[in-house]
């Protein structure tokens, strides 16, 4: 069993390497992921980058000039879909703990980096890409500054040549207001919900820290070198997005007059289940929210039962900037259900075209990538799919054909083998 | 007139600040000789010469309630030797008696609290003796297996007086109390005991009054039971084994706690609950074993009236109303939940219900924060509709019958115990004062009733000011007076003790406090005496009364009922009141608004789930809760409550039936602390009012079985419910399922995951799994046969030596044997699966589904041979070490492979998308729709053996149907309707109405919240409140604690 994985990921890994050829999508439904959608659409490959994109009415484009014409006819194409806060690489089995490299101890570590510990080979990720999901930011857990996430490519030799946008935020768990305590040494049992008397500790604690990395990274010369206080530098002179992870209200408030306080320019809210009760504040503030697993039961008892399902729909007509995202229970292996999140917010309020731009051109611009992908226009890359049905439906997402940068990357995964194997040894078709 | 004939019985005032002390000690120096007289320990020597009194007591004129039903006026009452002589209103003063004139005044039998811990140390935990599990009782000795059976525990042996908490409880006028040690699941016997300052011999009224019950297991530091699903069914267990222990006659077995457990049969048996559905718990397990419990109540009775009055039980209950909520803060206001709002606003009128149902009910002080709150809260009770007579009853009478003591405690009747209190006029009126409360004839000055009163205006001098006029109004205890000196109003503070007065004032031109001292002049009405004038001269003065004070009662308008809110069914979020609209005193559960006759869906696609597939344009006419006709144009019916739904652009399908689910349960899905807990049953913890039950009709599921965790090999019992939102746990079980029973395998039952001490419970690993298995078969087998045996023995076989000792774990997996119970087992790995199947094969029983079963696809095969099912998740995977191999392509393969196979939750949140997940299965692996639909219907329905009923939309099924507003497979579909029996308990329509009304509701008492802490009522901060969602590795420790 091990060898035919070997060998089937490297033969993936050399296809991959040898596809870089110019290619022409032509017919199929192209959501752009910009709120607009194109029928019988005609989109070029060349260099790795979309170099056209038009219809198939329009005359104005060459067919000879690509080696290869895909027949997309009565197919959907969509820009690769982006999974934000995720721990996809670096995790392989949640319950095993040498397979978890998501969580350093401590608690605050912003030069913690994923990129490094990300595992392109992971098991879990051609199951993930295979759904359509192409880009994920990977995102480091626990602590109150938990490390610098980076944005990668879910294709690749090592996490060298995977790294889409090294370090591109770092990532607070906003101190609870109120708290809840594990009560046994097996961390089995939670304790009731109190005030978290160590919040304004924890408080004076973030702001001293940044304060801190303020004056380290403004003195003209540096006694010591401050490796903490070097990784906020970013947040500081907005080349980093501060991602702030929060669910209350009051906490959603407390991290906006925190940003708005240290004038950071660019900063997002993760999580925000209550980010429906302020979204003038956000809006005024420029706060994005990568709203938290829509998958998700309504918080409190008399809340609408469909509350979390229509959050996006809610920042939508607020003008608030929105993405979806995955994070909680299983998380890693679960990002593969990305489009779906996407699709019940279609259910619940969003036109099909808003929910794929909340898993594209949004989550691009949240994270700051957007000038080179999120969506289909010329010029980006040609990270983008093929699915032969509506994408965000699971009734009919089937992903043919992929694309990371302009290479067709391989759709077959462990999963589909083992499925293959037991069809063969019962003789099925 | 003030100054009435008065007896100075104690000398110690209550108003001397300074004697407070000596006050104490004169009040026990008395009480101890009185009791001495009273209740005579004739065998304890006298240190020093003997005081044996036989004074007869005689209380005249008075007003005597002897109890609620009969008032004596103008009546006397004789006692002797701490026992009531007689009561009446022809009674003949005996020479040589003490007589106390109580005209004006009114005594009431002393009050009896039923559920107290007076005198009773609690419990101190043993110390644990091991870091990890522990399996077996830290008790020493010949006791029973279980440290929370504690049925040796007897509270008179354990009783020591507590002077302080006995003087709390005489200040609010009761003489005597139930009091047991509150620790276990069986407490052992309670004591009555009189609340005097005596000594213990003296003071028990009734050594073993009753047997104590709970489902807490208080101090037991043991593991089992963790969960109420076990607490019940050690409880069960104990029955059966205390009845066996009594019928055995070998002996070989001696058992403390059994030998006692028997011994307190024969007492009224008092079960604590701390819900209302904790009381339908506990009349349940009474039921089995003929036994009519009291039970304590916990307050929120109102909220099931029905049930518990078809339980024919009585209840002692708790006045512990709840404080308001700070809800100023809009963010923290929205964390108070519905249920919490509406329970503070209706917590007063429990005893009003109760009342209102006939069901009879004593009153306790249990359960308040603060016993100061008691009368407060009686009197808020009494507001709210709870009738005087009631009250008294539930302080008195029924008590008394309640504990057996109505002989002696309860009444103002000749030959009982003199217990009994002295007011100024209705017990029950807010400004009515306990005098005295006489406990066993020892009596205990609470106030005063010689303390003078001074009201009126009187002629006031002093010094060179004649003429002047002094008015003295307020409490009798606590006087406020003004006078006009020199034309200006001055308040003048007035003390009296005994018969001296002390007077002081600051009048505005003197340059100090002028302080006036004097004595009143019994029956002359006035006042004279000495006083300092602030330049230290002394000066005489006199006040005499000119006016008496005339009592002006004002009418009180705010007496009336206050209001509050209905009862909603569920009391949750979402729940409804009655539609008939009388709140909760109602005879009969009526159903609700959306119950109609007939319900006629037109035009819709039907997804049968039968032959003929899916039906396009299709009527489908439901009534009486079957489906009834299927066709192309149905017509109206024309019945008074029909509903026609137009189905146009939208699809029927049969309901969704989720094979694996946690939701709906009560404080514990796992007894995992033994391999096997074949004993404990899902069904006797169903929550009906989960909010996740509502949660789930919005996805259009209509049958769940709620199974047992997966922390040991052997778990519990299943229950089917159908999804009967606002019913209670009873009505939502499925009618007439076939039992199932929890196994589970793998990581979970070894404990992989737990931390590094659960390293004790067998099995730690696969090899022992298969063992626990072989071990209780056989030992299962064998007690089948001998149960077998012992039913057609003759009786004399059956009466000698040792009787057949029924065992409940033993019993359930005797019934997998017997084809009565099927087992749906957690599984993931091929290596488990093939194993169990094999120890089935060598057994003689069959696995009916494996659930999780994510390796299933590798041994299709075999579970295709032997028939056994499948329930899957869609596509969870690497979680753990076990789902490695787990593919999406499960459920596709094993379907493929003839396999009967389900997708399940296991998950609350999931199970509302259960169609989605379903979906899935097109995805991977090329599921054809309808087929995709069945493992969401009709395949959970033949795996739970209801595929008669339910699971398909066929004439004569169960109607059980959702309509969803697209193709049900999509991501974009919603459900419009959920119906179950022909109720649609789920209406997207009905939904948003709700969620308005709950928002008024909520607001409306959100402003009452308000209201009272602007009248400065005490409020609590409000703090977010996560339920607890069960999956099947959650464990519990202190499974009462929700």
């Amino acid at each position: 069993m091990k060898k035919i994985v070997l060998v089937l990921s490297v033969f993936s890994a050399l296809s991959s390497f040898a596809q870089n050829k110019s290619v022409l999508i032509t017919g199929g439904t192209a959501h752009l992921g910009n709120d607009s959608i194109i029928q019988n659409a005609v989109i070029g490959i060349k260099d790795g980058k979309i170099n056209l994109v038009t219809t198939t009415v329009a005359s104005n484009y060459d067919k000879n000039s690509y080696t290869e014409i895909i027949d997309a006819t009565g197919k959907q194409i969509y820009p690769g879909f982006i999974a934000p806060n995720s721990t996809l690489g670096l995790t392989e089995i949640e319950a095993v703990r040498a397979t978890n490299d998501f969580r350093e101890t401590g608690v605050s570590l912003p030069n913690m980096r994923t990129l490094i510990a990300y595992n392109t080979d992971s098991k879990l990720i051609p199951t993930v890409r295979t759904n359509g999901i192409l880009l994920a930011e990977i995102t480091p857990r626990g602590g109150i500054i938990s490390g610098t996430s980076s944005i990668v490519m879910l294709d690749g030799w090592n996490w060298e040549d995977a790294a889409y946008k090294a370090d591109d935020g770092i990532h607070i768990n906003w101190p609870r207001i109120v708290s809840r305590k594990l009560l046994d040494e097996d961390n089995l049992l939670w304790g009731p919900y109190e005030k978290n008397k160590e919040y304004n500790r924890q408080m004076t604690e973030l702001k001293k820290l940044f304060d801190d990395a303020k004056a380290y990274n403004e003195a003209e010369t540096k006694e010591e070198t401050n490796l903490r206080l070097e990784a906020l530098k970013g947040i500081l002179d907005g080349s980093k997005t501060l991602f702030i992870h929060t669910n209350e209200v009051k906490e959603i408030v407390e991290a906006v007059n925190f940003v708005k306080q240290y004038q950071i320019k660019k900063a997002a809210i993760v999580g925000g289940k209550d980010s429906w009760m302020v979204t003038q504040l956000l809006k005024e503030n420029n706060i994005a929210v990568v709203v938290a697993r829509l998958h998700a039961l309504p918080e409190h008892p008399e809340e609408d039962v469909d509350g979390p399902y229509k959050l996006p729909f809610l920042l939508q007509q607020a003008g608030v900037l929105y993405c979806l995202n995955n994070e909680g229970d299983m998380e890693a292996a679960g990002t593969r259900n990305l489009p779906f999140l996407a699709g019940t917010a279609a259910a619940y309020g969003l036109t099909k075209e808003q929910a794929v731009k909340a898993i594209t051109l949004n989550t691009a611009r949240i994270l700051g990538i957007d000038k080179t992908t999120g969506s289909i226009e010329t010029g980006k890359d040609a990270t983008l799919f093929i699915s032969t049905g509506d994408a965000l439906d699971m009734r009919t997402n089937n992903v043919e054909k992929a694309f990371i940068k302009g290479k067709s990357i391989d759709l077959n995964n462990d999963q589909k083998e083992l499925y293959l194997k037991y069809k063969n040894k019962y003789g099925l078709k | 007139m003030p100054f009435p004939f008065k007896i100075l019985f104690l000398t110690a005032s209550k108003r001397g600040v300074n004697t407070i002390d000596m006050k104490k000690i004169i009040t026990l120096m008395f009480a101890v000789a009185v009791a001495m007289a009273a209740r005579a320990q004739e065998t304890f020597p006298v240190n020093g010469t003997t005081n044996k009194l036989h004074t007869v007591y005689a209380f005249a004129n008075a007003t005597i309630v002897v109890n609620a039903d009969e008032t004596l006026k103008e009546a006397t009452l004789l006692i002797k030797d701490g026992i009531i002589t007689e009561a009446g209103t022809h009674v003949k003063l005996p020479k040589g008696c003490v007589v106390y004139d109580l005209k004006g005044k009114t005594i009431y039998p002393g009050l009896i609290d039923a559920y107290t811990t007076y005198g009773v140390a609690d419990a101190k935990p043993l110390p644990r003796t091991t870091a990890g599990p522990q399996m077996e009782s830290n008790v020493k000795g010949a006791y029973g297996w279980n440290q929370a059976i504690r049925a040796d525990a007897d509270a008179y042996k354990l009783f020591m007086i507590n002077g302080a908490a006995a003087d709390e409880m005489r200040k609010l006028g009761f003489g005597a109390v139930l009091t047991f040690q509150k620790d276990g699941i069986v407490r052992g016997s309670g004591a009555v005991v009189a609340l005097a300052d005596a000594k213990e011999n003296s003071l028990i009224i009734a050594d073993r009054a009753a047997a104590m019950f709970s489902f807490d297991k208080g101090t037991s530091t043991q593991d089992y039971p963790s969960s109420l699903t076990g607490a019940i069914a050690l409880l069960r267990q104990t029955y059966l084994d205390a009845n066996w222990y009594k019928n055995d006659k070998t002996k070989k077995e001696y058992n403390i706690s059994l030998d006692a457990f028997n011994s307190l049969q024969a007492l009224p048996q008092i079960f604590e609950t701390t819900d209302k559905f904790n009381a339908l718990r506990a009349d349940k397990i009474g039921d089995e074993f003929k036994v009519r419990y009291i039970i304590k109540g916990c307050g929120n009775e109102y909220q099931r009236l029905d049930e518990l009055k078809a339980t024919n039980c009585k209840f002692i209950i708790p006045l512990n109303f709840p404080s308001a909520f700070d809800v100023e803060d809009a963010y923290d206001a929205a964390n108070v939940s519905m249920a919490e709002l509406k329970h503070w606003e209706m917590a007063p009128v429990n005893a009003f219900a109760l009342e209102k149902n006939y069901i009879p009910f004593a009153i306790t002080t249990a359960d308040l924060k603060d016993k100061k709150e008691f009368w407060k809260n009686l009197r808020k009770a009494i507001q709210y509709g709870l009738s005087e007579q009631q009250a008294l009853k539930s302080l008195t009478t029924i008590p008394a019958e309640m504990l057996n003591v109505a002989d002696k405690l309860g009444s103002i009747k000749s030959g009982m115990i003199a217990n009994f209190i002295i007011t100024s006029g209705n017990l029950f009126d807010e400004k009515t004062i306990i005098y005295e409360n006489w406990v066993e004839g020892i009596p205990y000055k609470i106030n005063d009733y010689n303390l003078i009163d001074l009201r009126g205006t009187y002629d006031f001098t002093y010094g060179s000011k004649t003429n002047l006029q002094l008015k003295i109004e307020g409490e009798i205890e606590k006087l406020k007076g003004t006078a006009v000196i020199d034309t200006v109003k001055t308040n003048v503070n007035i003390t009296v003790s005994g018969n001296s007065v002390s007077i002081s004032f600051t009048p505005k031109d003197a340059n100090g406090t002028i302080r006036l001292s004097g004595n009143i002049t019994t029956g002359t009405s006035k006042m004279t005496g000495k006083g300092q004038l602030p330049s230290g001269e002394w000066t005489d003065w006199s006040a005499t009364l000119k006016t008496a004070f005339t009592n002006v009662v004002k009418k009180d308008s705010t007496k009336k009922q206050p209001e509050f809110g209905k009862v909603v069914y569920p009391f949750s979020a979402y729940g409804q009141p009655h539609p008939d609209d009388e709140g909760f005193f109602k005879d009969k559960i009526k159903e609700f608004k959306t119950r109609y006759d007939a319900v006629l869906i037109k035009h819709v696609t039907v997804w049968t789930n039968e032959a003929e597939g899916i039906l396009k344009n299709q009527d489908v006419y439901i009534t009486e809760g079957r489906i009834v006709r299927i066709a192309d144009d149905i017509n109206a019916p024309k019945m008074a409550y029909a509903k026609v739904i137009d189905g146009t652009g939208k699809h029927l399908t049969p309901g969704i039936i989720d094979e694996h689910s946690h939701i709906a349960i009560s404080s514990g899905v796992n007894e995992g602390t033994q391999a096997s807990s074949a004993e404990v049953r899902m069904g006797d913890v169903i929550n009906s009012e989960d909010i996740n039950i509502y949660r789930q009709l919005s996805g259009g599921v209509t049958t769940s079985q709620l199974l047992h965790g997966s922390a040991n090999p052997i778990g519990g019992q299943s229950a089917i419910i159908k999804l009967r939102w606002g019913k209670a746990p009873e009505e939502m079980k499925f009618d007439k399922a076939d039992g199932s029973i929890k196994f589970a395998l793998g990581e979970n039952v070894k404990q992989s995951n737990w931390g590094d001490f659960n390293t004790v419970r067998f099995p730690q690993s696969r090899m022992g799994v298969e063992q626990v298995y072989y071990d209780y078969f056989t030992r299962a087998k064998e007690y089948d046969a001998k149960q077998k045996a012992f039913a057609t023995s003759s009786e004399k076989e059956k009466t000698a030596g040792s009787p057949f000792r029924r065992d409940l774990e033993m019993e359930a997996i005797a019934e997998i044997l017997n084809k009565k119970r099927f087992i749906t087992c957690h599984s993931y790995v091929q290596s488990e699966i093939n194993m169990l199947m094999h120890v089935g094969d060598s057994l003689g029983f069959q696995v009916n589904t494996f659930t999780h079963i994510l390796e299933g696809y590798k041994v299709a095969d075999k579970m295709k041979e032997r028939g056994i099912g499948a329930s899957s998740f869609s596509d969870w995977w690497a979680y753990k070490m076990e789902v490695k191999d787990a593919i999406p392509y499960n459920a596709s393969l094993l379907n493929q492979m003839g396999v009967v196979t389900a997708i399940n939750s296991d998950d609350a949140e999931m199970g509302r998308r259960l169609n989605q997940e379903a979906a899935k299965a097109i995805k991977y692996g090329g599921m054809s729709e309808e087929d995709a639909l069945k493992l969401v219907t009709l395949n959970p329905a033949k795996l739970l053996h209801l595929d008669k009923k339910v699971g398909s939309i066929k004439v004569g099924k169960d109607a059980d149907v959702v309509l969803w507003s697209d193709n049900p497979l999509s991501v974009y579909a919603k459900v419009e309707k959920t119906i179950i029996d022909g109720i649609i308990y789920f209406d997207n329509e009905e939904d948003v109405k709700m969620r308005t009304d709950m928002q008024k509701e909520r607001a409306r008492i959100i402003q009452k919240m308000l209201d009272e802490k602007k009248g400065g009522a005490p409020v609590v901060k409000p703090v977010p409140k996560k339920q607890k969602l069960y999956k099947c590795d959650d464990l519990e420790k202190d499974y009462m604690q929700e």
